[in-house]
């Protein structure tokens, strides 16, 4: 579980939180609305409510009482959505360019958004060469030991 | 139960079996994404031409070795390998980061050989008997063990009960979306196709618990594992001192996990977080769980360990599965022209005593096979540079749940839920909460719905809910987890008002 940082955006962010997952629980609820057979709507229309229920009090909670904890913490924003982004093309791109060139844009990204020491020829080789043993390597697991069908 | 079956599956044959099938479920368990039933699927075509027990002591030992092999993941990572493993990373991966992780995989590994020694012995003395109890388990009694997992919600919420709840809450939910198993509907899709296959349980854990972790490692420049200079290797005295002294909570929580695993369904997963709550609840005010006690392994582990013998009783005297894996050794038996059945331990003994027996061997064998992988995975995990751990986590959780189903929809679903679980948990919305929403979900819906179906038709529904004795028992284990920490937290509240 993260650590709970002390964080100025924190209790407006909580708030914000609750709401949504408030929001959510209504649309789930909305939802339940459109089945046909009542067996499918009694169990997720009593999640939702009690998410709504949930939420709300510690939205409320947090409304009445203020606290600055939570927060998104310390730590370079680029990085981090470097990784996410990377991570998401790759996995769009499977269908199109394979499963290993697509692992090498997520590894890639991933390589990028991690090196926090000085880049030099030695070790952007070693890493890049690392990189590429171990994609090939579960590859070649995956594919022909386990037989799924990567693309 | 002859000394001859002892002897037999004592042959040098079945013994590197037994080892290599503890060493190949051991690594396979360790890839999140990689289940037991996986790995299973895999190598049972390689034990057509064996002889039956020497097949079901391959079987058993890679399923086993699955079941821990989880743990390491899940401990160095904070990424069970396996479902089962769950609970492990509450207290195992606190510890890896303030440079315990050697120790913590030590602890798993004792604390795996004692489930399932537990669960082995349990096969071979009490299968018949304890198959009863897979049969008294109605669709209430499985709703109200989901209700008993889900109060552990309670107390992984410690301060922020209401976010806890809306969390489970959000899991259970999440379980709905997709075609319903009660009735067909289409649940929670909003027209989109991507989501008519629901959330897979594997795709959704790696994102929930990996990928919050990915991005906070790329964030700073910090170490990924904090490492104690002057420890070089799995501190094994270490961690059986600790083990001897929680011996008490080892076979409890190995009874835990060897009476779920007897019940259809239910698995590793609901032992080891229900042996965690077991182990929680009744722990002494010094210890923390949640934030690296050594405990909280070992409860997880043995617990999810015991549920391999546990789950074997049903599969072999009644002929029902317990789980994925249980399934697959049942369906090797049937090709093998085995019958199995109330009569099998009379008229194959042979075989099944054989087969217990080298599952005895090759959950003592996994003491030195998984200490020593132990200490290697540590030492990988701990020297290997952020910048190549990061990327390679990150390839493995996509070619992990790729391989799932084959989806290139679950590799999308798995990030998007672990940018939302990163996102929701620097607010307090913790992801266990909804991870074990998600787990439990269908198991509370099914049950639930049969029940009141049940219920609805004898015009007996409080009786239904309320009135059977295992119902009533669960239903006071639940209360219990549920206020006994609250009523601890009044008394020591209550307590320096009275002093003062």
């Amino acid at each position: 579980m993260p650590d709970q940082q002390r964080q100025p955006e924190g209790h407006v962010g909580s708030l914000v939180i609750s709401a949504l997952f408030v929001i959510m629980g209504i649309v789930a609820l909305y939802d339940t609305t459109g089945y046909y057979d009542r067996d499918s709507q009694v169990f997720p229309r009593t999640v939702a409510l009690l998410m709504i229920l949930t939420a709300g009090l510690s939205l409320v909670t947090r409304f009445l009482h203020p606290r600055e904890s939570g927060g998104f913490g310390t730590g370079t924003w680029w990085r981090r959505v470097l990784l996410i982004l990377a991570m998401f093309a790759a996995s769009l791109a499977i269908p199109h360019i394979g499963f290993l060139a697509s692992g090498a844009i997520a590894f890639a990204g991933g390589l990028i958004a991690a090196m926090h020491d000085r880049w030099t020829v030695t070790t952007a080789a070693l890493y890049a060469g690392s990189g590429a043993a171990v994609m090939i390597a579960f590859f070649a697991l995956f594919r022909y030991v386990l037989h799924v069908p990567l693309p | 139960m002859e000394f001859g079956h002892f002897l037999s599956a004592l042959t040098p044959f079945n013994l590197v079996l037994a080892l290599f099938g503890v060493v190949a479920g051991t690594i396979v368990g360790s890839i999140p994404g990689l289940t037991a039933t996986m790995a299973l699927a895999v190598l049972v075509p390689i034990t057509f031409s064996m002889d039956p027990a020497s097949a079901l002591i391959l079987l058993g030992a890679i399923y086993t070795g699955a079941i821990y092999g989880g743990a390491y993941a899940a401990i160095l990572l904070n990424t069970p390998g396996t479902p089962s493993a769950i609970a492990t990373t509450f207290d195992g991966y606190p510890m890896a980061k303030r440079g315990d992780g050697d120790l913590a995989v030590a602890l798993a590994c004792f604390a795996s050989v004692v489930g399932g020694l537990v669960g082995a012995f349990a096969l071979l003395l009490l299968a018949p008997p304890l198959s009863k109890v897979a049969l008294a388990f109605g669709p209430i009694e499985y709703f109200w063990l989901s209700i008993f997992g889900l109060s552990l919600i309670a107390s992984l919420s410690t301060g922020n009960l209401m976010k806890g709840l809306a969390g489970g809450a959000f899991g259970m939910l999440l379980s709905t979306v997709g075609v319903a198993e009660v009735s067909a509907d289409i649940r929670l899709t909003f027209g989109s196709q991507m989501l008519v296959g629901g959330f897979g349980v594997i795709g959704a854990l790696i994102g929930l618990y990996c990928i919050p972790v990915l991005i906070d490692l790329v964030a700073t420049p910090d170490r990924h594992l904090k490492v104690e200079e002057d420890v070089r290797s799995v501190r094994i005295g270490e961690a059986f001192r600790i083990a001897a002294r929680s011996k008490f909570n080892l076979i409890r929580s190995s009874v835990i996990g060897t009476l779920i695993g007897i019940l259809p369904g239910a698995g590793g997963s609901v032992a080891g977080l229900v042996a965690y709550s077991e182990a929680k609840r009744s722990a002494r005010p010094d210890q923390k769980f949640g934030q690296g006690e050594p405990d909280g392994i070992l409860a997880t582990e043995s617990a999810n360990n015991a549920t391999v013998g546990g789950g074997f009783i049903p599969t072999l005297v009644l002929g029902i599965p317990g789980t994925p894996p249980d399934a697959i050794v049942l369906g090797a038996l049937l090709v093998q022209g085995v019958r199995t059945g109330p009569t099998m331990f009379s008229q194959s003994g042979s075989i099944v005593y054989t087969f217990i027996y080298g599952l005895l061997i090759a959950t003592v064998l996994m003491l030195p096979a998984g200490l020593l992988i132990g200490r290697y995975a540590y030492k990988s995990i701990v020297n290997i540079p952020k910048a190549v751990l990061v990327p390679t986590v990150g390839f493995m959780t996509i070619i992990g749940t790729f391989s799932i189903r084959n989806s290139v929809t679950d590799v999308i679903l798995m990030l998007g839920l672990g940018v939302f679980g990163w996102v929701v948990g620097r607010f307090g919305f913790a992801a266990s909460p909804i991870v074990l929403g998600l787990i439990l979900g269908p198991i509370a819906e099914q049950g639930f719905v049969q029940g009141w179906t049940i219920g609805s038709a004898t015009g007996n529904l409080f009786g239904m809910f309320f009135g059977r004795p295992i119902s009533q028992g669960i239903i006071a284990f639940t209360l219990l987890s549920l206020f006994l920490p609250l009523y601890a937290a009044w008394r020591l509240r209550k307590k320096p008002q009275e002093q003062g």
